[in-house]
């Protein structure tokens, strides 16, 4: 046999005794008696370990026929074991925890990996060694595989398979590397790797690529093979999961990255019991919103427009059903999310505040499932699994059975004719072409219908479609090239009476072309490059007749084109174990594109219908106008010690395309504009500063963020302006700068019974008027608080894991309430009373604070079962109080009075079924 | 705009479902100052009229807060003059003749201390109102203008009076004074009243946006069916001011804002201030925009015949009628006296005798309760 020189590790046996293993008591050794007739070898190791602690390492291959003939009477097991092996190639080594390894012509040594205490002992921190000696225990660092036979070799090559505990697949691209000599390799597609190492002790780390790392002690003599297995998914167990969490909180580049498993989002309660995307991102340090039925969220004093959310590779314009009280991702086939608050990527770009990536999986290859959820509102049933050998796919659809609530809640008010329903489909598929190449497709579908009374329905989908292949060109070089399609759409059915039955439409369709490289070029250097460019067409809206009485009058603004193109190149420097560089940069092009009128307007005036100098008509494919300009994405990191460290970031960016709204909240009516010669390219810039510790053996882990933005050509409305068809925006907006700072406060606790996480956010974040923008001064141009600044904020999020089926969560929630324009005074004017309003958001609403409670119960977990099930359920807004959400103000009785509008203002009850098959 | 408000009324609904309305009180403490209100525009021929007043709190009672005392004063860049008087509390009157070519500036002292003045006013001539006539459609009257900007007017504003003459619900042509029922002179008639509606609203228009800055059939206003303007004859005087743009977005963002106050969708409100500058320190600028310049004024007369048929239905005379009691002669001071009922009908019997009166009640019969029994000076009667 071809290993049988090797050293073959029972892997069952290490990994039973790593999560057994005694601690080490036998100072004085075991005495043994006993008659071992000319028994194997393997038998009379059972016979010992039977009767003492000892426990057996060897190769079966080699003592499978050696037979032991010994009669023991109070003999220690080294006594015995020389009498076995006198006379024969075999040696023996005994450690201090009673473990035996024999080997062939060398014993083992067990002396440690000259690097092994170099760091523990350098530090005096005490959490410092807790974190060692946990990390001992958990990784079973301290065993030695003695690898190959001794040869006059100085370098030896080790490979081996890596393969998954619990599934026994092979791993691929896993990576497996040496600190002190800086060696590393790649596992393969079928998990094997090969790695050139001196001879020697080594202390080798597996990671399986952003998950759990697994570490070993070798001495490797000779060539040989180190087969491993580790975990494999990470979100397969809770455990594994925190674990993960808990290496990148200090140890990652990025700063002002937040990621959530979908494990965690389940355990945050949400309203009416669906797991919701954006709810859950939302409890995260620097997130915050309007409202409680808004469809954007704003991340660190940023505009919702600003957020760039993709799903799978696919931009969704609204992310949210029914005006954002649901996020309108499924749940069951979302993977994990990570949203980037600040270094965001190089490879992302156009939105300037943050990237919220929502991964969807491609479904698991072992069989097929069927997961599913049954809510008070909502329904959703998914499908994955393997189709073949090389394919899998995962299959999602959620719909709304709601009216009949609706109705419920509607008895008391006189509106009867309300309907509302929506649903989400989506679909991915994975394809392993070879070994080489993968092919992905994705396709998302959400659609939103919903009427208040007979007259007027308002309806808008997504509807996004990509593939994505995935080239591996060696191990140090990879490509994945995406096409894909983007939609959005929204529109109004106005069906008041015959003769003026209308539609109105609005869409944006986005064709994107994108290949990204990943290449990791050596241990210090990992770059990774790419070229994009999405290709935009946009409808800023229609109305038309409907039906042949209708008298309205078609009426168009032009369609927009753009062209958006951007090629970047960044790089992970690894300059020493402390200090890591990450240095990207992105060169975008933007082009507006004919057909369509541009218009131009005498320099230096303020843009009016006054002031337009000409109008000149361009043809298709015609460059109107172009932007371009560079982008910066830098970051660092520097370990302080084995628990903290410190990390900087600078970044700017560049958006195209801007939502134009003049609401507080925003609306799914909303449109959105691209850039042209008149509205300027938004500019941001972010400036952050963080602090990371680990504390109590990595249970509590804290951080501390600090940035400062810097934001140009953002859009306000002129007093008064139309926004909804009309062909002149540029004549209705201001251009005004922005600033925005803050510091979030985050402990989290990810182990335990009771894990979770308390933040706080102080934030701000304002607006004034662009010193050169003349058209009309906001507050005089001074600084003004921005609709949703909100600056202090605090969540807690606990959960409490009373047995592994029963856990209870809490999730309390207070913010500043936002910043309102208020009537303060009112006098006559023109015939009739009119109301004089503070200035620009002067004044705010009361604070908010809500609490929700939820309860989960898990059916039992025997594995052959047909369905496991859960149940959650709960109360949104426990203490009922009548958060406002807005305030407005109405006469009564010939004086203005004010109200304030709560949207959840009871407690609201859930409820939710869940099954997996 | 219609879309807007669709939704806006749609998502309010929605919300009500699961939602609560609560009173809101803010505390508004940091506003105490009263803001200046200056409200006019200034002829260049013929009478300018300018009000002061000032903002008073949300929630009080007060309604007018006029200012007066103060003195006002239009004067041009070369050292003239010109002082308002004060015609009534708060109402400032200048007679005179003004250049179209000069600039202006007004200037505002009140009582206080506190000055103000104006940005230069420029003179912006109004063209002729071309039409001024009215369409009648299934929902009523509307009465519409029709002008022609010029590369100077391009902004209009419009604001209109209207007069109409109505009846009570009961006709009576009898008084009843000193023991006696007598018949009516044409001065004590209260079968016939004059309603007015001064500057109810206003009306703005950019002709920019049509070719030949012409501006066809613009809405005014509109009677709607049933309405007691048309029950014999309506007049309506509209003044035709063009404006600059500024004064345009003025009254423009004073609309919007009146229109829809801080709904949930509802854009958000818009600041006010126009063209008045405070001079001294720690005042802050006063809200209104004067214009200045020519304007251009135009009276039409609607008559029953030319809507015909109209019917009339005024709430407060739903239940009028001729009471059936007949009073007879001897009885009428005890009836009539208190002035409570009117007599309204004279009974005889077929020989030609007086028998008494059916009356009426005052409410019913006594239409200078609602209006003016007084002709307007202009009022020009049915050909």
């Amino acid at each position: 046999m071809k290993r049988n020189k090797l050293l073959l590790i029972i892997i069952y046996s290490l990994v039973i005794n790593s999560l057994f293993h005694a601690p080490s008591h036998a100072q004085v050794q075991e005495k043994i008696s006993g008659l071992f007739p000319g028994i194997p070898f393997p038998r009379f190791t059972q016979q010992v370990t039977s009767m003492t602690d000892y426990r057996f390492y060897f190769s079966p291959d080699d003592l499978q026929d050696f037979q032991v003939n010994i009669s023991a009477k109070d003999n220690t097991l080294s006594q015995i074991l020389e009498a076995v092996f006198d006379q024969t190639d075999f040696k023996f080594s005994i450690d201090s925890e009673e473990r035996v390894f024999i080997t062939k012509h060398q014993p083992l040594d067990l002396k440690l990996a000259k690097d092994f205490f170099e760091r523990g002992n350098s530090k005096e921190d005490l959490d410092s060694l807790n974190r060692q000696t946990d990390i001992e225990r958990a990784y079973s660092r301290n065993k030695l595989y003695v690898i190959g036979n001794p040869s006059s070799q100085k370098e030896a090559t080790l490979s081996g398979k890596i393969t998954g505990i619990e599934t026994g697949n092979p791993v691929f691209g896993a990576v497996v590397f040496e600190r002190a000599e800086y060696r590393r390799a790649i596992s393969n597609e079928d998990g094997y790797f090969q790695i050139l190492l001196p001879v020697g002790r080594h202390t080798l780390f597996i990671q399986n690529l952003g998950g759990f790392i697994e570490q070993r002690q070798i001495s490797l003599q000779g060539d040989g093979i180190l087969d491993v297995a580790i975990e494999e998914n990470i979100i397969s167990l809770s455990e594994v999961t925190v674990s993960s969490d808990r290496m990148t909180n200090v140890s990652r580049p990025e700063m002002g990255v937040q990621k959530l498993n979908i494990q965690s989002m389940k355990k945050i309660p949400a309203i009416l019991g669906e797991v919701d995307v954006i709810r859950s991102i939302l409890t995260l340090p620097g997130v915050q919103t309007v409202g409680e039925a808004s469809v954007g969220f704003n991340v660190r004093g940023g505009a919702a427009d600003q957020n760039l959310i993709l799903y799978n590779h696919s931009t969704i314009y609204n992310p949210s059903h029914l005006f954002g009280l649901f996020s309108a991702f499924n749940p069951d086939v979302v993977e994990s999310v990570e949203l980037y608050k600040a270094g965001i990527p190089v490879q992302y770009g156009g939105r300037l505040s943050s990237v919220l990536d929502i991964k969807a999986n491609y479904g698991n290859n072992e069989k097929i499932r069927v997961t599913g959820g049954i809510g008070l509102l909502t329904g959703r049933l998914s499908v994955d699994g393997p189709i073949g050998e090389r394919t899998t796919f995962s299959l999602g659809a959620r719909s709304t059975y709601s009216d009949w609530l609706l109705q419920l809640l509607e008895e008391n008010t006189d509106f009867n004719d309300g309907r509302a329903s929506f649903y989400d489909l989506n679909f991915s598929m994975s394809h392993q072409l070879n070994n080489k190449n993968i092919i992905r497709v994705n396709a998302y579908n959400s659609n939103d219908n919903f009427r208040f009374d007979r007259d007027t329905t308002f309806r808008y989908e997504n509807l996004n479609f990509n593939i994505g292949w995935t080239h591996y060109f060696n191990e140090r070089l990879e490509a994945e090239l995406v096409l894909g399609r983007d939609n959005y759409a929204f529109g109004i059915e106005g069906r008041d009476n015959p003769s003026n039955a209308y539609d109105f439409g609005f869409n944006i369709r986005q064709d994107f072309a994108k290949i990204h490289f990943n290449y990791d070029y050596n241990f210090r250097h990992k770059f990774n490059f790419g070229v994009q460019s999405t290709r935009y067409r946009l409808n800023p809206g229609k109305i038309q007749p409907s039906g042949l009485e209708s008298i309205v009058v078609t009426e168009e603004v032009n369609q927009e084109h753009a062209l958006e193109s951007a090629f970047y190149f960044g790089d992970n420097i690894e300059i020493s174990e402390q200090l890591t560089l990450s240095l990207g940069g992105r060169y975008v092009l933007y082009h507006f594109l004919g057909p369509n009128t541009g218009r131009f307007y005498t320099p230096g005036l303020p843009i009016s219908s006054t002031t337009l100098s000409r109008e000149e008509t361009f043809n298709q494919g015609d460059v109107i106008q172009t932007y371009h300009g560079p982008e910066f994405r830098i970051s660092g990191r520097y370990i302080l010690n084995n628990i903290s460290s410190i990390k900087a970031g600078y970044n700017t960016g560049r958006q195209f395309i801007h939502l134009v709204t003049n609401n507080a909240a925003i609306a799914p009516t909303d449109i959105w504009k691209l850039s042209d010669n008149n509205i300027l390219p938004q500019w941001g810039d972010q400036i952050s500063l963080g602090y990371y510790r680990n504390l109590k053996l990595d249970r509590y882990e804290f951080s501390v963020e600090t940035y400062h933005r810097s934001l140009r050509n953002l859009l306000d409305f002129r007093s008064g302006s139309t926004l909804i068809l009309n062909n002149t925006v540029e004549q209705a907006v201001v251009r005004s700068e922005g600033r925005a700072y803050g510091a979030e406060i985050l402990l989290r606790k990810n182990t335990g019974k009771l894990n979770g996480w308390v933040s706080y956010t102080y934030s701000r974040s304002l607006l004034r008027t662009a010193k050169d923008e003349e058209a009309e001064k906001i507050n005089n141009g001074e600084w003004y608080p921005n609709n949703f600044d909100q600056p202090h904020n605090a969540v807690l999020v606990g959960n409490y894991e009373w047995s592994k089926r029963f856990s209870t969560s809490i999730n309390a929630n207070y913010s500043t309430g936002r910043p309102i324009t208020l009537p303060v005074a009112k006098f006559q004017y023109g015939g009739s009373e009119r109301v004089f309003f503070s200035d620009r958001n002067a004044y705010r609403i009361p604070d908010y604070f809500r609490i929700d409670l939820s309860v989960n119960i898990e059916g039992n977990h025997k594995v052959r079962k047909l369905a496991h099930s859960s149940w959650s359920f709960g109360v949104y807004n426990l203490l009922g109080r009548r958060n406002p959400y807005s305030v407005f103000f109405t006469p009564v009785n010939g004086t203005l009075q004010g109200y304030q509008l709560s949207i959840f203002a009871q407690p609201i009850p859930f409820i939710t079924y869940n099954f997996k098959i | 705009m219609r879309i807007c408000s669709l939704f806006k009324y749609g998502l309010f609904i929605l919300v009500t479902m699961v939602s609560c309305r609560d009173p809101f009180e803010p505390e508004l403490s940091a506003f105490s100052t009263e803001v200046l209100v200056v409200e006019g525009f200034i002829e260049l021929e013929g009478e300018s009229i300018v009000r002061l007043s000032k903002t008073s709190p949300l929630q009080s009672e007060i309604t007018g807060n006029l200012v007066s005392s103060a003195f006002i004063s239009l004067s041009d860049g070369e050292d003239n003059r010109w002082d308002f008087v004060e015609l009534e509390e708060g109402i400032y009157s200048l007679e005179g003749s003004f250049s179209e070519n000069s600039t202006y500036f007004l200037h505002i002292q009140l009582r206080n201390g506190h000055t103000y003045r104006s940005e230069p006013l420029i003179p912006v001539i109004s063209p002729e109102i071309e039409v001024l006539d009215y369409i009648r459609d299934e929902d009523g009257v509307e009465i519409f203008v029709s002008t022609r900007g010029t590369e100077a007017a391009q902004y209009f504003l419009w604001t209109f009076e209207e007069h109409w003459i109505f009846q009570p619900g009961v006709v009576s042509q009898l008084i009843y004074e000193n023991g006696t029922v007598r018949r009516r002179s044409e001065q004590e008639r209260i079968d016939r009243c004059w309603d007015s509606n001064l500057n109810p609203s206003i009306v703005l228009q950019n002709a920019a946006r049509f070719e030949d800055n012409r501006i066809l059939q613009r809405e005014l206003v509109r009677i709607p069916n049933l309405s007691e303007k048309l029950t014999q004859r309506y007049s309506i005087e509209v003044r035709q001011m063009a404006i600059d743009q500024s004064a345009f977005d003025f009254w423009d963002i004073l609309r919007r804002n009146s229109e829809d106050v801080g709904g949930i969708f509802s854009p958000l409100p818009s600041l006010i201030n126009g063209n008045i500058q405070s001079l001294s320190e720690e005042v802050p600028q006063a809200i209104g925009h004067i214009s200045m310049g020519k304007t251009s004024t135009k009276r039409i007369y609607i008559d029953l015949d030319d809507v015909f048929p109209w019917p009339v239905f005024i709430p407060e005379y739903e239940f009028c009628f001729v009471l059936n009691d007949t009073i007879p002669p001897n009885l009428v001071s005890t009836q009539f006296a208190s002035g409570n009922l009117i007599p309204a009908r004279d009974i005889f019997n077929q020989m030609g005798a007086l028998l008494g009166y059916r009356a009426s009640n005052r409410a019913c019969t006594d239409c200078t309760l609602r209006g003016t029994n007084v002709r307007p000076e202009f009022w020009e009667d049915q050909q």
